[in-house]
């Protein structure tokens, strides 16, 4: 690929997703105008940012447009392009409307990627995207027992299992304790040998303590120090308790995830596991505080939503 | 975390030792780190994702006397780093783009946590001596289990040393650039044996002016950073190794980032009075604050 031949200043926002508190987040870079970069370009961007998503907004197509649209979003990993994802839909979101973007509809902005239009939601300060439609199907026998082998389970501690796929495919194990769910010590080679993404999840009982002391054994946990006060001092407390582990994509732990915390409330509110409307925590055993509110409106359509703060505002040459 | 009565902190996020834009090894700089604690700093540089963030501060009053322009503290996503090469260069870059006047015309002096770094400007390149090498024979036992880690052969490794400038490596020359550019790191077991591993293989002979003369790969799953694209520490302790014991000569450009997609290249050059200096191009590519 040839070096831009004329890059310029666009305007650049990195922020932090599905956290009100700076930092404790899953971050995603914005670049509020790729008009003009070609796709290797973003690409290069992307890899260089080192973060799991980096996006860049555009003026929506003519058909987009004809939609509804309110403005076009390509979304990038390091290693390609994302037809959708749930952390980037609602950071690119939050720069655009901080950036002066004006929705056509006052309490809902349309976004267009990859697969077509998607609906935001705006409540306050927080964002909401409509969860894609949900495929799931019962893993193997043999792959729930290799799953559990990996993350050191017994059967008795999963409660259930389901392959779901809203555009990202996981394997979703819920579990019988948050506490359980916190105190697990992946094998990554297992895990990236089964070469699928695993998502784990458990409820905490009503009138349980917020998780911040629990699950500080790890490397990353001590070394941050006094880190875990501020995750205290979050509230409410919620009421799930997610992990995601990416081995197969070259993350161990993803901090916090969209697109997997919308299949698993699209599953576990289809299954009576769970009520129509919860808050998750994600990110706790990485020392951050995600928080991933769900609801569900009167046609049953599943809401993914949380706060956003934009932590890095510039430009950037592109 | 973020004081809002205070101004907005200064960031750039630099490409350093870059060959071609956004293909070298970022750095995020802080540009007034005054006033944060370790726990910010540490939280901030877990965030940004990238292999270093550096925070500029004023220097000491030790500092200041000897001649420090500035002083920076270094951390990668888990610890801080007494001293590294990638983080010196993207720092005093970052200093100099904001503004910053050396005391003495060309040479920037640096602050950080193994005392003072001189940096030397020549053309578009910012250069830093290289600190002290202590260095030793590596035990032949751990030096096996690495080889094999690396998937190598008896016949791949031409020597091998504990290498430590601030940033302890283990160093293997490689009989090629082949072959280092073939190797699929078992990053789990690296992490496991508990050493950054640095390799370098000579590229055959060229007639191009620029092209590299030695291909080097950096695997540091121990700070859970599995390869970094280009790194500064590494290249100057091989480089004081390499020229010492004649296996490379006293001028040459490396490569690194090669099989990352990146082309990152880092001049070196041993000076009449036997310092070895370690440069390359930096480009401000991010610019604007931080909510810190």
């Amino acid at each position: 690929m040839d070096a831009n031949p004329t890059p310029r200043q666009r305007p650049f926002k990195q922020v932090d997703v599905f956290s009100g508190q700076a930092y404790f987040g899953n971050p995603l870079a914005v670049v509020l105008d790729g008009a003009g970069l070609s796709e290797a370009q973003m690409l290069r961007f992307a890899h260089w940012t080192n973060l799991s998503e980096t996006t860049f907004l555009l003026p929506p197509t003519p058909e987009g447009r004809a939609g509804g649209a309110d403005y076009r979003v390509r979304i990038f990993t390091p290693g390609g392009e994302m037809r959708f994802a749930g952390h980037p839909t609602l950071g690119s979101c939050h720069a655009w409307l901080e950036a002066g973007g004006q929705p056509k509809a006052t309490q809902r902005v349309v976004q267009e990627c990859g697969v077509g239009l998607v609906a935001i939601q705006r409540n306050g300060t927080k964002l909401s995207f409509a969860a894609p439609p949900l495929k799931r199907t019962a893993p193997g026998a043999m792959q729930l027992a290799q799953v559990a082998a990996a993350l050191g389970l017994k059967s008795q501690q999963i409660i259930s299992a389901q392959m779901l796929d809203n555009g990202t495919a996981w394997l979703g194990l819920l579990l019988d304790d948050p506490h359980t769910v916190l105190q697990l010590k992946p094998n990554q080679l297992e895990l990236k040998n089964l070469g699928f993404k695993v998502g784990v999840a458990a409820f905490y009982p009503p009138a349980d303590e917020p998780p911040a002391l629990i699950g500080r054994s790890n490397r990353e946990a001590r070394a941050f120090g006094t880190g875990s006060t501020a995750v205290a001092a979050f509230e409410p407390s919620p009421n799930l308790e997610v992990r995601a582990f990416a081995v197969p994509i070259g993350i161990i732990e993803d901090p916090v995830t969209g697109s997997l915390n919308a299949s698993l409330a699209q599953w576990l509110i289809a299954d009576g596991h769970a009520p129509d409307a919860y808050l998750a925590a994600q990110g706790t055993c990485l020392e951050r505080a995600g928080r991933v509110f769900i609801t569900t409106d009167a046609q049953g359509q599943v809401w993914t939503g949380g706060e956003s703060v934009t932590c890095i505002d510039g430009s950037v040459l592109l | 975390m973020p004081t809002s009565q205070n101004p907005p902190r200064r960031l750039q996020q630099v490409d350093v030792f870059a060959g071609v834009a956004y293909r070298g090894n970022p750095l995020a700089v802080v540009l007034d780190g005054d006033g944060l604690s370790q726990a910010q700093m540490q939280r901030f540089a877990n965030w940004t994702h990238l292999s270093e963030t550096t925070f500029l501060l004023p220097p000491t009053e030790a500092g200041r006397q000897a001649g420090a322009d500035y002083r920076v503290r270094i951390f990668d996503p888990l610890s801080e780093l007494r001293f590294a090469g990638h983080p010196t260069l993207g720092s005093c870059h970052a200093w100099l783009r904001a503004g910053g006047q050396p005391q003495m015309p060309g040479i920037v002096v640096q602050e950080c946590e193994v005392g003072l770094v001189k940096i030397r400007q020549a053309d578009t390149l910012l250069l830093f001596a290289a600190p002290p090498l202590q260095r030793s024979t590596p035990d032949a036992a751990v030096l096996a289990q690495v080889a094999e880690a690396l998937q190598l052969e008896a016949g791949h490794v031409v020597a091998a040393q504990t290498l430590d400038n601030g940033l302890p490596w283990l160093g293997l020359l490689l009989d090629s650039a082949e072959t280092v550019l073939r190797i699929e790191p078992d990053h789990a077991t690296l992490k496991h044996i508990g050493l950054a591993v640095g390799v370098a293989g000579p590229h055959r002979a060229s007639e191009a002016p620029d092209a590299p003369q030695l291909e080097v790969r950096a695997f540091a799953a121990v700070v859970d950073v599995p390869e970094d694209p280009v790194t500064g520490s590494l290249n100057a302790s091989l480089a004081q190794w390499l020229i010492a014991d004649g296996h490379m000569p006293t001028r040459y450009i490396a490569a690194q980032g090669t099989r990352m997609e990146r082309a990152g290249r880092v001049s070196v050059e041993r000076d009449a009075t036997g310092q070895v200096w370690v440069g390359g191009a930096s480009l401000t590519c991010i610019d604007g604050t931080v909510l810190l």
